[in-house]
């Protein structure tokens, strides 16, 4: 348990202190923010043609309301804390892959139902906007990454945590001579 | 011989799960249940903010007073807000006035309703002595967020005149900076499922007996 944390805390660092350079915004944090956008405009526009996603500003072209998808709003945190329990947990390389593909969608997909949720939220009450940006989707964001690994670890075969097998007999009389 | 140990008790007696299963798995149920939780957690903690977050103030004026004493005159709680009343001055035209900072403690405490939500669902024995448990594990990581946000203003987003006054170099401003970060975009969220987890380990080995394999 101890090794996990530990190993978790690291991968945390490492990938949140990666995110924070001028490399990391400018290749992966700006790009995803701009196509998470633009996904989800594209989605709203199935039921309502009067938007449009500029940059990372998703905007309702009717009424001018705009909402700017910034960090802490993108999933990118979110997912890195996923990657990072994931990869910390011992489990075979499969399953940690199938798990991260999988999971990785599961938290972004949310995170675009909280987009567009705050896009409305915000045209109907700017308190209730506020409430549900700042305290409410955070956690239920952060409840999602718990909820997904729980569900991973759930599907891990059993002797995945327990490390290697033990050696043989002959391998350990061999050994103790 | 002596059995493995699981992963998650370390070996130690598990607690038998409360949760039944009645057409969901105990873990689909345990997330409902958590759901249900969520609303009167976040109303007990909006409305109960000013008590529940007392003890957070109080750590925060301790370290600031300790830490930055020289930039920092008083701290003053004001319901979910917390005023650090500074000895930087704003700029030469206005006579005997000093800059304060209003940190919303709120924006790093919405943690705590849900590591109680996630607690109460859980069902575990001796749940309020692990609420309070919980409670007192996540004090420091809304100080954190509070002390940073205040850090943040007088050493990043003041006016210039303002940030030379407080005499950061510039490491010190890029550790503020990465604290900030740290503070409001990981810790809030990311310490009530660790703390969570950590106190909470028989029943998640208890899920993980159910698994389908």
């Amino acid at each position: 348990m101890i090794r996990f944390f530990v190993v978790f805390l690291l991968w945390l660092a490492a990938m949140f202190g990666f995110e924070l350079t001028p490399w990391g915004q400018a290749w992966l944090v700006e790009p995803w923010t701009s196509a998470l956008a633009r996904f989800s405009a594209m989605l709203v526009t199935l039921f309502d043609p009067g938007v449009a996603a500029i940059g990372k500003v998703l905007r309702s072209t009717s009424n001018g309301f705009a909402v700017s998808i910034e960090a802490g709003c993108n999933g990118v945190e979110a997912t890195i804390v996923l990657i990072a329990a994931m990869l910390a947990f011992p489990a075979p390389w499969k399953h940690k892959l199938v798990g991260l593909g999988v999971g990785i969608v599961a938290v972004q997909g949310l995170n675009v139902v909280r987009e567009i949720s705050l896009f409305y939220l915000g045209q109907w009450n700017r308190d209730v906007f506020e409430w549900a940006h700042l305290y409410v989707w955070q956690a239920l964001i952060m409840l999602d990454v718990l909820i997904v690994w729980l569900v991973w670890v759930r599907t891990l075969p059993r002797d995945s945590e327990a490390g290697p097998p033990p050696a043989p007999p002959d391998a350990t009389a061999a050994v103790a001579a | 011989m002596k059995a493995p140990q699981s992963w998650f008790d370390g070996g130690r007696r598990m607690v038998a799960p409360l949760i039944r299963p009645q057409g969901l798995s105990p873990l689909a149920r345990f997330v409902l249940v958590v759901l249900a939780w969520l609303p009167l957690t976040f109303a007990v903690w909006y409305f109960a903010a000013p008590l529940i977050l007392w003890p957070a103030a109080m750590l925060a004026e301790v370290v600031a007073r300790t830490g930055f004493g020289d930039i920092v005159r008083a701290v003053e709680q004001h319901g979910a807000t917390l005023t650090f009343t500074t000895s930087l001055r704003p700029g030469q035209t206005i006579a005997g006035g000093v800059v304060s900072v209003d940190v919303n403690m709120l924006l790093y405490a919405f943690g705590l309703p849900l590591f109680a939500a996630l607690t109460l669902a859980a069902r575990e024995p001796k749940r309020v002595k692990w609420l309070w448990v919980g409670y007192a594990c996540l004090l420091p990581a809304i100080v954190w967020g509070v002390l940073a946000d205040f850090l943040k203003n007088v050493a990043i987003t003041a006016p210039t005149q303002v940030i030379s006054q407080a005499g950061f170099s510039a490491w010190q401003r890029e550790t503020i900076a990465f604290a900030f970060q740290f503070g409001s975009l990981i810790l809030p969220a990311v310490a009530p499922a660790v703390v969570w987890v950590l106190t909470h380990r028989s029943f998640l080995e208890s899920i993980r007996r159910t698994s389908p394999r």
